[in-house]
Formats: C-alpha cells, structure tokens, sequence
C-alpha cells in the first residue's frame, strides 16, 4: 500500500481510531514514559540510540573480532601442545604474492560490471511496472517476477545448465530452426556466469527501483512536458535524478551481495573466471586447515568493499545535492 | 537430574529389549546392556541406509540422529569448531585426510578389539598401510573410491581411454573436465614422481620442483580444459549436457551415470591413479562412546548393508562379499580389469602437510594463468 | 512517441519474464524426468518424483522448519534493522559512519566465513547449535539489508510531516508511529521479502549453526551429493508451490485483518 493510500485512509478513519490515539496519549502510563523520553533531547537520543549501538557490537562485530583473533593467530585451529603466536604474515601473503591479486580485482570489477547491468536491465522493467501498468495490476505483475526468486540458488543454477548446455533448450532450439549444425558452448564462459549471476540479483535492484520510480508524482513529467521537454530530457532531467535514491540503495545492494557470491561463478564460470570468494573458500575448503589465511583474506575483501560502498554513496550524495541546487 | 532421567529411559529400553533378546542377533547381545540413548552421526546422503537404521534402532533401543554433511572440508571445519567438546560421535572421514584430524585432536583411535565384525571388512582395506597411523587404527572402511578417466563412449574410444594424455591431446580441447588439485597429483603420477610427495619428504627442493613442473603442464594445457570442476553432481551434468567428452572423476559419481543408462565408461590409465576409502570414525571425547561401538559393529555385520551403500553412492564396498547382492550393471560399474587395479595406489597422508603447502599456491596460479 | 515507448517498455518487461521463468519451466519440467539426472534428451516422463516427494516425511519437515526459521529471523531483523535506520537517517552525532560500517558488517563477510565466525562466537555466548542458533545467525546476517532499504525510503520522508504532527502536538512516539511508521511499510514489506529470501536460500549459516534436523537447502545441498536427481527438482517446485500458497494466504489474512 502506498504513504499516499495510508494517508488518506488515515484522514477518513472512523472516530474510534482516533480515540485510541487520543487515549493512549491520555493514558497515565504512557504520558510518564512520554514524558520521561522526551524529557531532554539528548535523554530521547540516548533512549534512541542505546539498543543499536549495544546490537551492533555485541551481535555484529562480535563475531568479526573473532574473525580477526583468527587471522592474526598462527595456526588455528589450534593443535594440542601447541603454543599460538600472533603474526600479520596472513596479511602480507597476500599484498606480496601477486597471484590473489587477479581474483581479487576480478570479484571487483565483476561485482561492478554485473551491478551495472542488472541496473540496466531492471530500470526499463520497474519503469515500465511503476508508470505504465495501472496500480491494480500492478502488484499482480510484480509478485509474478518474484515467484523464480523463491527457488534455491543450487536449484536455479542447475536450470540454467540445462537451459544453456550443449544439449541445452537454447542450442536445441537452435538446431532446431536450422540455425546451427553444432552446438555453440555457451556454459563455462564470462557468458553463462553472468545470465546466472544477474538472475540472482536482480530482484535487489528491481524493488528499490521501483519503490522510488512508483512514488514519483506523475504530474512532474507532465509539467515538464508542458515545458516542452522532449521524452529523453524528461527522462534524464526529471526521472532519473529523483529516482537516484533508488539507484544508490539498490546498487549498494547488488554489489555488496555480488561481491560474497560463490556457488553460481563456481558452478557456472570457466576456467578464467575464479572469483575472491572462491580464493577465500579454498582455504578452508580444499586446504582445511588455513582458517588464518582465509579469515585475512576475507577481511581485506570487506575493506575494499567497504571503500568502494562508501565512495559510490559519497558521489551519489553529491550528485542529489547538484541537482537540487 | 539429566542423569536420573537418563538411567530411566535407559532401564526401559533395557526392559524392553529383554523380550527380543532370543531373537536378536549375537552382535546385539552384547551391546543391549548399555543400550538405549542415541548415537550423532555425520555423514553422506545414504551412507547410512534407511533400512538398516530403522532395524538398529528397533533392536538396540539407540536413536540414530544423522546429520548430512556434503563436504570433507565443512565437516572438518564444524568438528574444529565444536572441539573440544563435540556433539558427534561418528564421522565419515576419507582416509586421507586422517591426519588433520588427528594433529587437530579431533579422532579417537578406534579399539578394533570392541568390534567382532572388523573381520567382515576386506583386508585390502582395513589392513592397508595408510589405515594405521602412529600405531593406531583410526577409522573403519565402508567404501571405497578412486581417481578414474571416464569417458563418453559415442566419442572416447576405450584404447584412447587408456592414457591420461588424451585428456590433453588437441582432439578433444575444450571437451574435457578435472579436478585441479586431483589432477595435480595425477600429472605427477603422469611424470614418474611420487604423487603422494612421500618420497620427498627430506628433500623440499625437488619436491618444490616436481611441483613447479606439474603446474607449468596444467597452465601449458589450460586452453584445452572446458571446466575446472568441483564435486561430483557438476562432472555428471556435463557429461549429461554434452559439455565434456572425458573427465577425471571419482568412480563413484560415474558408475551412477552407468547405472543410469548413460553412455559411460571409466578406466584406471596406464599410468597409473590414486584411491581412498571413506571410513566411519570415532569422534575424541565423543559423547555416546559406548553406543557409537554398537552401532559400528552393527553397520559393518552384514554384507547386504554394504551392497546398499555402493548402491546408493556408486564407490566400491570394502565388505567381503558384498558384491554378491549387486545386480549385473551396478557389478560392472563398481568392478574394474586386474590390470587395471594393478596401476592403482592409495592417497598417503604423511606428506600432506608439505604437499598442500605447494598445491594450494600452484592450484592458484593455474586458475589466474 | 509515449505510445512507441510504452511498446518498447512492455517488450522488455516481457522478455525479463521469459528470463526469470524458463530456468523455472525447465526445473518444474525436469521433475518429471524418468532418469537420475536431469538434462535434454528426455527419453522417458514419470510422476514418481512428485509423488515421492509429496509423501516424503523428511522434506516436508525440512521445508516446514525452514519456512519457521525464516519467518522468526525476519521479525527480528525488521524490529532492529527498523530501529537501526531510524537512529542513523538524518542524524549527525559523533561516531554515526562507525555505527554504520558495524552495521553493513555481516553482510559483507563471505558466507563461510561468516559462518564459522557465528559459529565460534554461538559457544561464546553460549548458544547451542539448533533452530535458535539458525534464526539468530539468519536475523543477525539479514539487518544490513534491512537498514538500507528503510534508510533509503526514510531518506525521502518530508519533514513537514513530521513538524506538522509536532505542531499539532504528537509527542516524538506518537509522531513517529502515526508519520513515519506508515511511511516505511512499503520499505518494510520490501525488506521483508529480502529477508524471507535471504534465510529461506541460506545453506552455509544453516549448516555450521543447525543441529541434526536439516533445513530444505541443507538437505538439498546433501542430496546434491549423489547427484542433481530430477528429485530435487521436485523437491524445489513443491516447496515452491507451497510457498506460494503461504504467500497467497498470508496476503489475503492480512488484507481481511485490514478490513476489521
């Protein structure tokens, strides 16, 4: 339901609804805890912002630091008789051994190239959802694009084997109508990693996008379009700066999600497509017992991504307020 | 309080299976004494198979829970971090990775002496030399697997299936599949050394070298391999999608493709492969010691318990005999020529420590190449 | 010209459907495959799968127990990813991009290692490994997402709103669950279904967390094992097909609840 729709349901509530406000704001109780949080701004903040802060660092840095413990220790798990030592040699293994830099820059570049076209791909479709399909169907046609989301990673990755295989839907279609005698090998390629990487982050850019597309007031356009503002301009000039919100959040979204992916490359790319993640997994997978190594090097993915997220939302913060001036 | 409650349950079932005692089997009887509870066991999908749990827990009174893992490395790393006090009691452990385990502190060594039906299992397997370490048994064989070249057989011939290097001749670039890390050890084998690093064990240097040359030969050959693949499920849907045309594999996830119809065949080359044995393992400090005893004297009684794990996971069964409960195609697909096997070896762990630790560098910079 | 774009529009939305649902088709399709392993050619069709499945004890509790953990880590990370959002939305204080890269966090860490450091830190608090634990790692994983997409929605409340109510004499709570609350359903709604995702498709937090029960993936993933039987397409399609009627169920109760 939109704020619009709450609203004006709000402004025609039954006097009943408003007595309960009315009520509660009346209750004893309630006006001491009001009064008691509101008493001073910095008490209401406080009242604010205890519980975050306390969550955060007990459930979300909590098991980081342990993270950290583990990849400065030597060895861990740790043998029995053995004495640990603290080291930074997990670190420097990777800034002196050029070889993890490819993956590294590639799970980099991937994430941003793959981001940039889900972005593509999404923004006609949520355009055409928020401003083009009226509102009663337009709920029907977004839960329709949900429904593949609910199929697990490892299943949908499969389908795609089979849609993209040398005996595959597509190759058999193909050769079907003629238009090949042999199969062209799409799986195992840049190709098929990116149909199966796409899929799997699309729905977190649709949604922001069409969040903010769907809030956006016709009526702009139409005054631009008075204005004599051909589509295009509309578009670059209206749209897509008010939708920029959208853009950021669901752009945020998708790379920090792309930067963690492992199964769908693993599964999907070829032989020159090894991504960070799957660099990280093999010290504990393959190797087993490198846990240091791998927690060190997932904490210098974090930071780069945590760089890189906070930089593309400084420049989108800085590209609103242009545009407002 | 829990231990009140636990002698209560414990005097039931004690009662209860009082009644089937004349009926039961003599491993049984034993074991009914200290019945009851439950026994935690980590292992493959079907490894346990369902009839026989059921039998087990009907008899014993002894709950089976069984959690499955699909990985040696998750598994190792859920058991590290649970140690020192674990909630399994059983694991299933290939044979070579025995040793991490073991320097982790995480496997008991297993008293063979408690179990009467260790002389049901093939000696091939429970008296191999990769089977004691540090004068100790530590895990019991149930199945076996190996490193093999399966093949399409509408496009591989069975000569060309012979050699290892077919996987790299020009024929078939961009048809072909392996596991690096598996096929690192295997070139090796390819080039005359020691694939196990074994032998190399005084001398880091050549062992360094030997490593070096393998890992130029799998870059030198990159632009043939269609995919460095990963476990079993993705080899058999390439050869089902026709991606590949021959692969390195396990024998177990191929003779499943055989089973099923597909035009599959695998060889062990002349040059030579490796084996392993996956095996039930004892967890240190495990907390139902007693019933996890039971229950391995029980899973390795019969051989038709171990005809449904081949048939199940398509490896070989380590029982004697279990083989007579397999029908023609699951016997050829679990049974390969003598000459064959002769080429065979086991992975050896001893060297593990200094193979892994040039390996995961090589595997590395094959993928980057 | 709108009308030309409103073609070209409605083309490219249909063909993002044909997109999303023929991987779909083919897996729904391949569960009625008489073979092992799924893939072209299909030689010979059967309903066993389906039927087992449907009489498969395991992987309908297996789907039940993670639809539960899914729900149950939702509701948390809404209620603190919400309260997350709204302390950092608009408010310049000491520490506050501190307080934000904490909470973005977990959702940056690969997914093993997040694992195994919520695992090692469960026996530091003293968690045992079970539902409690799974729905705990999935609540604690999923607050980033949550914060970000109310964040952005927050972002675009127009603050006259709120001084409006002030003026009009709402204290900060009552303002803030008659304005802004309603402001953020549709965030919410949005974050929700992120997280009911995010939990329902977890394998790794799921595996190092849970104990002997598995969830659907963790059954899958062990399943995978032995091969990609057309039985775990079955599998994925009835899952899915009860997911749906949840969903439908739980659309149509929340509407009627509306109406009351």
């Amino acid at each position: 339901m939109t704020y619009e729709a709450t609203a004006r349901k709000d402004s025609a509530a039954p006097a009943s609804e408003r007595t309960f406000w009315g009520r509660l704001s009346g209750w004893g109780p309630y006006m001491a805890l009001a009064t008691f949080v509101t008493a001073s701004p910095r008490r209401q903040f406080l009242l604010l912002a205890i519980f975050p802060v306390l969550w955060v660092l007990t459930q979300h840095v909590g098991p980081m630091l342990q993270m950290l413990r583990v990849s400065l220790t030597d060895a861990y798990p740790v043998a029995p008789g053995v004495e640990q030592h603290l080291t930074i040699e997990h670190y420097l293994k990777f800034f002196q051994d050029q070889l993890f830099w490819q993956p590294f820059f590639r799970t980099l570049s991937f994430a941003t190239v793959f981001t940039f076209c889900t972005l593509l791909l999404t923004y006609p479709v949520a355009y055409f959802l928020a401003r083009h399909v009226s509102p009663k169907n337009r709920m029907l046609l977004l839960l329709l694009l949900l429904i593949p989301f609910w199929v697990g990673e490892i299943v949908r990755t499969f389908a795609i084997m089979i849609l993209l295989g040398n005996t595959g839907a597509v190759n058999l279609v193909l050769k079907w109508l003629g238009l090949i005698d042999r199969p062209i090998p799409f799986m195992y390629t840049s190709f098929s990693m990116g149909v199966g990487i796409v899929y799997l982050t699309a729905l977190y850019m649709l949604l922001p996008l069409y969040s903010a597309l769907e809030k956006l007031p016709k009526s702009y356009n139409e005054a631009a379009a008075d204005l004599g503002a051909g589509a295009w301009t509309r578009f670059r000039r209206v749209t897509l700066p008010l939708t920029l919100e959208g853009i950021s959040s669901g752009c945020t979204l998708v790379f920090l999600i792309s930067t963690g992916f492992y199964a769908t490359p693993v599964l999907l790319g070829g032989p020159s497509t090894t991504v960070f993640a799957e660099t990280i997994g093999g010290f504990f997978h393959v190797a087993g017992d490198q846990w240091p190594t791998g927690a060190a090097f997932a904490i210098i993915m974090f930071v780069a991504a945590l760089l890189l997220t906070a930089s593309f939302q400084k420049i989108m913060t800085l590209l609103r307020k242009g545009d407002t001036r | 309080m829990t231990k009140l409650i636990l002698n209560r349950r414990k005097l039931l079932t004690t009662a209860a299976a009082g009644g089937a005692l004349l009926a039961s089997p003599a491993y049984l009887r034993r074991a009914h004494a200290q019945a009851g509870g439950e026994v935690n066991i980590w292992t493959y999908n079907d490894f346990v198979p369902a009839a026989f749990k059921e039998q087990f827990e009907a008899e014993t009174g002894i709950k089976v829970n069984v959690r499955l893992v699909d990985d040696q490395g998750k598994q190792f790393s859920l058991l590290a971090a649970e140690a020192p006090n674990p909630t399994v009691d059983i694991m299933t452990v290939a044979g070579h990775r025995f040793l991490q385990f073991i320097d982790s502190d995480l496997l008991a060594p297993l008293d063979t002496d408690r179990l009467s039906n260790w002389g049901n299992i093939n000696p091939t397997f429970s008296e191999s030399d990769w089977a004691t370490i540090q004068g100790n048994k530590w895990g019991a064989p149930i199945l076996s697997g190996m490193e093999v070249l399966s093949y399409n057989t509408d496009l591989v011939s069975a000569e060309e299936a012979q050699s290892w290097q077919t996987l790299f001749s020009d024929q078939y670039a961009g048809q072909t599949a392996y596991v690096i890390q598996d096929m690192m050890s295997i070139v090796m084998l390819m080039m005359g050394y020691d694939g196990n690093m074994v032998e190399y064990l005084d001398d880091p240097e050549k062992a360094a070298a030997i490593v070096e040359e393998a890992k130029l030969f799998l870059i030198d050959n990159k632009d043939k391999v269609r995919k460095y693949y990963d476990g079993g499920a993705e080899v058999q849907q390439m050869f089902v999608n026709q991606d590949i045309a021959l692969a390195q594999t396990w024998n177990g996830p191929g003779a499943a493709l055989i089973n099923d119809g597909f035009p599959l065949a695998m060889s062990i080359p002349q040059e030579g492969s490796y084996g392993f044995v996956y095996t039930f393992n004892v967890a240190n400090n495990a907390p139902n010691m007693d019933n996890a005893y039971t229950f391995l004297n029980a899973i390795l009684a019969s051989p038709e318990v171990g005809a449904a794990m081949t048939k199940a996971s398509g490896f070989i069964s380590t029982y004697k005999g279990a083989s007579e409960y397999l029908t023609d195609l699951e016997k050829k697909s679990t049974s390969f020529p003598d000459e064959q096997l002769a080429n065979l070896q086991f992975f050896r762990a001893e060297a593990n420590d200094m193979k892994y630790g040039l390996l995961d560098p090589a595997v590395e910079a094959i993928k980057a190449a | 010209m709108t009308r030309h774009n409103r073609i070209l529009l409605s083309c490219v939305y249909w063909a993002f459907v044909a997109y999303v649902f023929i991987p779909l088709i083919l897996m729904v399709m391949m569960g009625f495959k008489d073979s092992k392993f799924i893939g072209f050619p299909i030689k010979s069709w059967t309903l066993d799968w389906y039927t087992g499945v449907m009489g498969d004890a395991e992987t309908l509790t297996a789907f039940g127990y993670s639809v539960a953990i899914a729900v149950l880590s939702t509701v948390v990370s809404i209620l603190v990813g919400t309260w997350i959002a709204v302390l950092l939305e608009g408010r310049s204080f000491w520490g506050r991009a501190a307080i934000f890269g904490m909470t973005v966090l977990p959702a940056l860490i690969p997914g093993i290692i997040s694992a195994i450091a919520f695992r090692i830190y469960a026996r530091l608090l003293g968690i045992e490994p079970g539902m409690g634990a799974i729905i705990w790692s999935h609540a604690v994983h999923n607050v980033p997402f949550v914060v970000l997409v109310v964040m952005a929605r927050l972002s675009t409340l127009p603050k006259s709103q709120i001084e409006a109510a002030r003026d009009l004499g709402a204290d900060p709570l009552i303002a803030f669950l008659r304005i802004t609350f309603p402001y953020l359903v549709p965030a919410i709604m949005g974050a929700s279904i992120f997280c009911l995702l995010l939990s329902f498709d977890d394998f790794v937090r799921s595996f190092f967390l849970g104990g002997y029960e598995p969830t659907l993936p963790v059954l899958i993933f062990a399943k995978l094992k032995s091969g990609m039987s057309p039985e775990i397409n079955a599998i994925a399609t009835v899952a899915l097909i009860l997911t749906a009627l949840i969903g439908v169920w739980a659309e149509r109760f929340t509407r009627r609840m509306n109406k009351d």
